[in-house]
């Protein structure tokens, strides 16, 4: 990978001229850390003309609380994960952000790669993400330049894996997004930011920029954790990751959240937690949620890793994750 | 006296722990690879790879590359008819494909261009018309009835079978009284060392002469094979081998990268360079092949082994590389570590649609030794044995030639066994560790240079030559190629110790044919026995000039003359004259002095001949390695832990116990990438994990504490006692691993690498076969 195809290179200084230049220029992507988008341009997956590094936006690169309304954290798009895996107000008050962020590939990964980037990162598939050569000489894929899907021949959707770890941790905390785009700024769910299609994943309008994350303020005696399943403890994507938080009063569930990442095109909010509002979290109940996270997990041939141990694991995970949390 | 006070002594440098002589450069970053080599003139090369995986060629249309500007060259396959390979017999491999595709990404043509984008719109723009023929992925399918042959001269596509019986297998298994037959599979993998592949080729217009910089392990191979591929005389190539990113056995033959190189720049006369990616590096490949081992093993009940039946076949990919090695020293190699005279052995390497293998570290030896280690195992349980027990039921009790006529004169194994029994705590944990822990235990061992070479020319196995000069610098000229090994350091250290002096005042020039004096290469872990065995005895010739000049300055005969390294004299008050003034004396009508030392191997190390290819595995010593490994296995997501290591390895004498250390280390580390998570991964013959993402090389983070213990037996013919040290340690890892892992969870992994979804698939297989023996019984 010798070859760096050429571009032209913004450094805007506010978002606004961010999205200004990218609106200006139709063959024009965002960078941020470059980590994942980088590889996929030497790859020639992505040919941008312009790239517009958002890394001068100081306005994007902060932590800060939100004042009025009902508080809660703001934390810029450009934040760098190791930053943000750092932070010590998020590490008392939202763990499995931290977690995860701190489990995001290698060192020289998290320095470079911004919690923006992590959270609009790509999906990913064995078939997908390859040298141009390799895609060429197997015709190609529906989620670029084909009209085949390797994993599900035949089928017309695409099943690349969303494969970033900090979305579950923010999405079990019910994070907001603000976005700028062209037509103004807006803020929405975080889960409103993902569609389940591997080949068009994101909610984001043309050139929308996002800007920052919304934290609601911490529930007193709410606990959370991220856990990744991997073949190496470094490097790695997940080959399933899963983010919990529960809160507990007196010995029962009193509010539980389980999303999941890796086993979808889009991170994976479990459904049909409320059963167990009320109830203890005993191994009967455990056994239930590893197996209701099991079924909702859908996971692909889209890695080396056999989809049916992806399912498995990821269930064990949001099992013990969940036991260990609740104090069981 | 000395500074200190203390009468002079030679220089001790044998069994320092000693940096490594180039370490400075490499630290720094001051050391120039073969990429870091530029010329503001040289062109860019460029490979076309076929995306067919077996197909007649039928056309190759070149014009619209050859007419896009800044293209100076493109090359087919026509562009020579000579193929390199590593056997005289087997040399049928084209640099470019001409008439027929082997596997997918075989050059099919090359480019030589102002840029990189450039050179790459050029292959877009070559046309190849294929017929395309059915492919063979695997070995079974290729060896089916049937096939279509990839060679004509290998029908049934099998490139060598290997089959013959030592002592009396039947009569062995009568003797035993378990009799356990068992069967391994081990996925294909790749050394994924550092570098990839470049060249950087210069043709000097004017002369015909060419000079080529390549990552080679092997330049004397590359310089034959660029004689024979460009048709040119070898007193017109000079080959260079720059500072090496490692090697490990992908670099142990001519590749196609120096060669396409080569042809490229004779046709543009002039220089290019290439740098073929990490995808590229992948699927020159030169990897382990895909193997399954099955071995029939008999024993008494005392752990006995009486006879071996063992049947294997490599899937050895589209050429033949060092396939027929390969195969025949998975073979030899079950002998020689243990105490065998009945074994029968049935070995196939097969030919198929996929990259050419090749000889990657502990070359041929480390899938039959995981099976055969596993099967100790195995049966050690069913006896009711302790592993360490069976191993020593089976030592080698005499020196001299064993059963298939390897010749083993030095034998640390038994003291390995007790070092990493007492080391590891073996006696009082196994057995007694928490739920979900367990410990392994295998041995593995290794030759120390391959006796005969591959091409036999009557020369010497190892030269050195060695220049004094004015000075006072001793400079070691060798062919030997450092690659990361240590090589250099090693010869550095023979030679100060011999000569008693400061080994600063010895420097080293390797691997330039114009220069050095020829080596056959870096490979087999030839080089500490052979070259530095050349070593010493050039040292040795080098302190009799010096001893004999000296005496005539001291008017004595030369048996009076004492060598104390940095001081000579004659009678112990005198205060002699300084290594530099011996020097100079010697140089008195002579002028600068060269003195040269050989190493030959012993006929008796050349492995015998009682069936065909028996010279392979045949070598003037073995290394051995014993080794435990421990494990915590993750019940709920089966991900296994490597606690610790404890590992000892015979390298009869640790010239350098700072490089023998690292070299078991990396042994292991190797190991342990094999027997955990490395594969490679086809799809369709496209190799899907060519990339360090897919392909799992294992991180720090996986690296588990190895303590490594070096065991000193003197070998009677190594270099100070030396024997190998970088390669025995790998193999005894992966069946390590898997007996530790059986000892934790009840279930052992037929299947390598074991990552958690294959562990996970055969202990829900085991709680399911237990959950319905236990409904039957109800």
């Amino acid at each position: 990978m010798e070859n760096m195809p050429a571009f032209r290179l913004h450094r805007p200084e506010t978002a606004a001229e961010a999205v200004r230049l990218k609106t200006s220029d139709a063959r024009s992507r965002y960078l941020a850390g470059g980590t994942d988008m980088i590889v996929n341009v030497r790859r020639g997956i992505e040919a941008p003309e312009t790239m517009i590094d958002l890394t001068a936006i100081a306005a994007i690169t902060e932590i800060s609380e939100i004042s009025g309304g009902d508080g809660g954290l703001r934390i810029g798009a450009g934040v760098k994960l190791s930053d943000l895996a750092a932070h010590a107000d998020l590490r008392r008050d939202y763990p499995a952000i931290t977690q995860a962020a701190a489990s995001v590939a290698g060192p020289t990964h998290r320095r470079y790669g911004t919690i923006g980037g992590n959270l609009c990162l790509d999906t990913r598939c064995l078939f997908y993400n390859q040298s141009q050569w390799w895609r060429e000489s197997n015709n190609f894929c529906l989620k670029h330049k084909g009209d085949v899907c390797h994993v599900a021949p035949g089928g017309k959707r695409c099943f690349a894996a969303f494969s970033g770890d900090v979305a579950p941790a923010m999405l079990v905390y019910g994070a907001e997004v603000d976005l700028k785009g062209p037509n103004g700024a807006r803020t929405i769910p975080l889960v409103d930011l993902y569609r389940d299609d591997g080949m068009d994943h994101l909610a984001l309008e043309a050139d929308e920029l996002l800007v920052s994350i919304r934290l609601p303020k911490p529930v007193a005696g709410t606990v959370s954790g991220y856990e990744k399943s991997r073949i190496r403890g470094s490097i790695d994507f997940p080959l399933a990751g899963c983010a919990v938080r529960v809160t507990m009063d007196d010995g029962k569930v009193a509010d539980i959240a389980i999303a999941l990442t890796a086993v979808n095109p889009s991170p994976h909010i479990v459904t049909g937690l409320d059963d167990f509002v009320g109830r203890p979290l005993d191994d009967d109940a455990l056994d239930k949620i590893r197996e209701m996270v099991r079924s909702q997990a859908k996971p692909m041939l889209t890695t080396t890793v056999r989809p049916w141990y992806r399912r498995r694991v990821v269930g064990a995970l949001a099992r013990r994750l969940t036991a260990k949390l609740a104090g069981a | 006296m000395d500074g200190n006070g203390l009468p002079p002594a030679p220089i001790k440098s044998i069994g320092v722990p000693m940096p490594m002589v180039d370490g400075p450069e490499k630290i720094s970053g001051r050391a120039l690879y073969t990429a870091d080599f530029y010329d503001h003139a040289a062109l860019t090369g460029c490979i076309k790879r076929a995306d067919v995986a077996h197909a007649h060629i039928l056309s190759v249309d070149i014009s619209a590359a050859e007419a896009l500007p800044g293209v100076h060259a493109v090359i087919t396959g026509s562009e020579t008819d000579e193929g390199h390979g590593v056997l005289p017999v087997s040399r049928t491999e084209l640099p470019i494909a001409f008439d027929r595709v082997r596997y997918k990404g075989e050059p099919v043509a090359a480019v030589a261009a102002d840029s990189i984008e450039i050179a790459k719109a050029a292959c877009d723009l070559i046309k190849v018309e294929y017929e395309e023929l059915p492919a063979y992925f695997t070995a079974a399918d290729s060896i089916a009835e049937g096939s279509v042959d990839l060679h004509d001269h290998r029908p049934g596509n099998i490139e060598r079978h290997v089959d013959y019986e030592i002592g009396d297998v039947d009569a062995g298994f009568g003797q035993a009284e378990l009799v356990h037959e068992t069967e391994y599979h081990c996925a294909e993998v790749c050394q994924v060392q550092t570098e990839p592949h470049a060249a950087f080729a210069e043709w000097d217009g004017e002369r015909d002469e060419l000079t080529v910089r390549a990552s080679t392990q092997v330049p004397y191979y590359v310089h034959l094979m660029l004689s024979k591929i460009l048709k040119m005389p070898k007193s017109k190539i000079r080959v260079i081998k720059p500072f090496l990113g490692g090697g490990f056995g992908a670099r142990t033959e001519a590749l196609n990268v120096e060669l396409i190189t080569a042809m490229l720049a004779r046709r543009v006369r002039g220089t290019v360079r290439t740098v073929i990616s990490r995808e590229e590096t992948f699927i020159t490949h030169r990897g382990r092949p895909e193997q399954t081992v099955k071995i029939r093993m008999g024993m008494t009940k005392d752990g006995k082994v009486t006879a071996i039946d063992c049947q294997t076949i490599q899937r050895g990919g589209g050429h033949s590389g060092y396939g027929i090695v390969t195969i025949l020293y998975s073979g030899s190699m079950l002998f020689a570590i243990y105490d065998l005279q009945n074994v029968r052995y049935d070995g196939k390497r097969v030919l198929t649609n996929t990259p050419p293998c090749g000889a990657f570290r502990g070359h041929g030896t480390v899938n039959v030794r995981h099976a055969f280690e596993n099967a100790m195992d195995e049966m050690a349980i069913k006896l009711g044995l302790d592993p360490f027990a069976v191993r020593r039921a089976n030592l080698i009790a005499e020196m001299g030639h064993v059963a298939n006529d390897l010749w083993v004169n030095s034998y640390g194994l038994p003291e390995c066994l007790d070092v990493v029994e007492k080391a590891s705590g073996w006696k009082d944990r196994k057995g007694n560790l928490a739920p979900g822990k367990g410990l392994g235990l295998a041995c593995s061992h290794y030759v120390s240079g391959a006796s005969k070479p591959v091409n036999w020319t009557g020369e010497p196995h190892a030269t050195i030559n060695l220049k004094l000069d004015f000075d006072g610098t001793i400079v070691i000229l060798t062919g030997a190629s450092e690659i990361g090994q240590g090589s250099s350091t090693i010869l550095v250290q023979c030679v100060a110790e011999v000569l008693g002096i400061d080994p600063t005042r010895v420097k080293i020039i390797a691997a330039d044919s114009r220069v050095t004096p020829k080596d056959n290469g870096s490979y087999s872990s030839r080089v500490t026995y052979m070259v530095g065995n050349a070593a010493i005895e050039a040292a040795t010739n080098l302190r009799g000039v010096l001893v004999a000049a000296a005496a005539k300055k001291f008017d004595v005969n030369p048996e009076d003359v004492e060598c104390l390294g940095e001081t000579y004299r004659a009678g112990s008050q005198d205060e002699g004259m300084t290594f530099d003034e011996v020097a100079m004396a010697a140089l008195e009508g002579t002028g600068t002095i060269t003195v040269k030392g050989n190493f030959d191997t012993h006929p008796d190390s050349w492995g015998g001949k009682k069936y065909r290819g028996a010279a392979i595995g045949g070598s003037m010593a073995f290394a051995y390695a014993a080794q435990v490994v421990e494990v915590t296995v993750d019940p709920d997501t089966a991900e296994i832990k490597v606690d610790q290591v404890w590992v000892a390895h015979d390298c009869g004498k640790a010239l350098n116990p700072l490089t023998v250390e690292g070299q078991i280390q990396g042994s292991v580390w190797m190991g342990m990438g094999q027997a955990m998570t490395e594969e490679t991964r086809y799809h369709k013959g496209l190799l899907i994990s060519g990339n360090m993402l897919d392909y799992r090389v294992p991180t720090f983070v996986e690296s588990p504490p190895i303590e490594a213990h070096i065991v000193e037996s003197i070998d009677p013919h190594g270099p100070f006692g030396a024997k190998e040290a970088g390669e025995a340690s790998l193999a005894g890892f992966l069946p390590a691993l898997t007996s530790a892992v059986a000892d934790a969870m009840g279930v052992r992994a037929h299947e390598l690498p074991v990552t958690p979804d294959r562990l996970l698939r055969i202990l829900e297989d085991k709680e399911r076969e237990m959950r319905s023996s236990a409904t039957a019984a109800e």
